[in-house]
């Protein structure tokens, strides 16, 4: 049975009530709080908190996102801690975290699965309502049978048809991606729990758009140049670097994008081009970061930037935009697949 | 080139740090390193959270919200997600007191 549990911020007279089944930062989320947040998985620490009264269960104690000091001195995160007692919390908040489609639970059929490369595919399911977020959100998907639930970004736009697209990769020995890749099954239904993230398209702000992706992190950053479509202020055509290891992880991302209608500069680069199955890779080799200054026909402060992937590669990317080319950080928006 | 005096040396005391607000400057962290006074703007160049918060261990700070590490002698941000240095700057102790240069 769930209980309902009422969870006061510490410090003023904002309140929300959790269920015994949800963390405190989804909790919070539901209700239209802007608790802060990056990764919703237990390793950014951007949602840590001091439980000030009350009881909680941690669900991940091993999480990444705390340091072991950090917990000696009672910090917890708030993505990892369910309620078991009403609670007073000390939390991080901000405008930028509240969610304009406020995060529900839902049940998720999926509809179609479709192979992009050799470990990536378009995975989509069908809700009994409207799909509702904004472009480069994400949600968590949980398996029956699978107590942890994971984040996979959507790659497609919200629509009426309650369709949800992701493009997720096969990661080795990984619980969550195998159990989708093998064993779910067209038809089959799981959890799906969302929207969540902040690093969504921005319509308002007209600069023209950078996206820079690599491995899984395609879904996001196709999602934002769908989106670009429907946002008529914005100047230019969207630019997309997008980095692989060999020439056979690049999906064919200008025939994804031509369905859509949305027109963009498509600029592969591979690391190690030796992987190549067939013919030899002629296009760019190295790290997709190094491209982005050679790419880009204006000097770097004039976009806005959406980069999704592995956290190295977020890092090197981010460093190259502000250490380097002095582009503003409130410029650039990220998620790290962790 | 104006010196502002900013605190006592004995407000601080070794291996600790402290917040202070002066009129017409960011929030200023001063921090004692074995008794070598160093003073850069607290609030963390990536987030908004006060390195006055946050752990000190040999030589650096180690912001409470991301931890993102900073020098705290060159303010250079030495850990992801910070990537701008934090503003260091230069101090005079003075009789007991921390001073710093203000240019403007
Ligand atoms: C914001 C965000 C968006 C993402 N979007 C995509 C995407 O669009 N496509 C894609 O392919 N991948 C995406 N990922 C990565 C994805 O969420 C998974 O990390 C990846 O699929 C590997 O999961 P796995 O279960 O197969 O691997 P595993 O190796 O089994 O799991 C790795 C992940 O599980 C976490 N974990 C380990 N133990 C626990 C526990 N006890 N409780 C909770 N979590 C635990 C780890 O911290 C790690 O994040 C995204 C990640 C984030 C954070
Ligand atoms: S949001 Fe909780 S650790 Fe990232």
């Amino acid at each position: 049975m769930t209980d309902r549990f009422h969870i006061k911020l510490a410090g003023g007279n904002v309140a929300f009530d959790c269920a015994s089944d949800d963390t405190l930062l989804r909790g919070g989320l539901r209700q239209g709080l802007g608790l802060a947040y990056e990764c919703n998985v237990g390793a950014c620490g951007s949602c840590k908190f001091d439980l000030v009264d009350g009881e909680v269960d941690d669900l991940f104690p091993a999480a990444p996102g705390l340091k072991p000091k950090e917990r000696e001195r009672g910090k917890r995160l708030a993505c990892q801690c369910v309620p078991r007692s009403d609670c007073t919390i000390k939390i991080r908040s901000g405008e930028e975290y509240v969610s304009d489609h406020v995060p529900r639970k839902m049940q998720a059929r999926l509809i179609a699965k479709r192979a992009l490369t050799h470990d990536i595919s378009e995975f989509s399911f069908a809700t009994g309502e409207a799909a509702q977020f904004l472009p480069g959100q994400y949600a968590l998907l949980r398996l029956e049978g699978i107590g942890q639930a994971r984040a996979y970004s959507m790659s497609n736009l919200a629509n009426a048809d309650g369709t949800w697209q992701f493009i997720i990769r096969k990661v080795p020995a990984g619980i969550v991606s195998n159990a989708l890749f093998d064993t779910l099954q067209v038809g089959s239904e799981l959890e799906l729990d969302g929207p969540y993230g902040i690093a969504y398209l921005r319509p308002q702000i007209p600069r023209p758009i950078v996206c820079i992706a690599g491995g899984s992190g395609l879904a996001p950053v196709l999602s934002i140049i769908r989106g670009t479509r429907d946002a008529g202020g914005l100047r230019g055509i969207p630019q997309l670097l997008y980095g692989g290891r060999g020439p056979g992880d690049i999906p064919d991302i200008a025939a994804m994008l031509s369905v859509s209608g949305v027109e963009a500069g498509i600029h592969p680069v591979v690391s190690m081009p030796e992987l190549a199955p067939v013919a030899a890779w002629s296009g760019d080799v190295g790290f997709v970061h190094e491209f982005v200054p050679k790419k880009l026909g204006q000097p770097l402060t004039a976009y806005e930037y959406y980069l999704a992937g592995p956290p190295p590669m977020i890092e090197a990317c981010v460093r190259m935009l502000v250490a380097e080319h002095n582009v503003p950080s409130t410029q650039i928006h990220f998620d790290r697949f962790f | 080139m104006d010196m502002v005096s900013v605190c006592k040396t004995d407000e601080v005391a070794p291996g600790t740090s402290l917040r202070v607000e002066i009129d017409g400057l960011p929030p200023l962290a001063v921090f004692n390193v074995d008794d070598e006074f160093f003073v850069i703007d607290d609030t963390c160049t990536h987030g908004d959270a006060s390195l006055c918060d946050g752990e000190i261990e040999d030589g650096q700070v180690e912001c409470p919200w991301h931890n993102a590490r900073f020098c705290i002698k060159t303010g250079k941000a030495l850990t992801f997600p910070a990537v701008v240095p934090q503003k260091t700057y230069v101090v005079r102790v003075l009789d007991g007191t921390v001073h710093i240069e203000k240019n403007d």
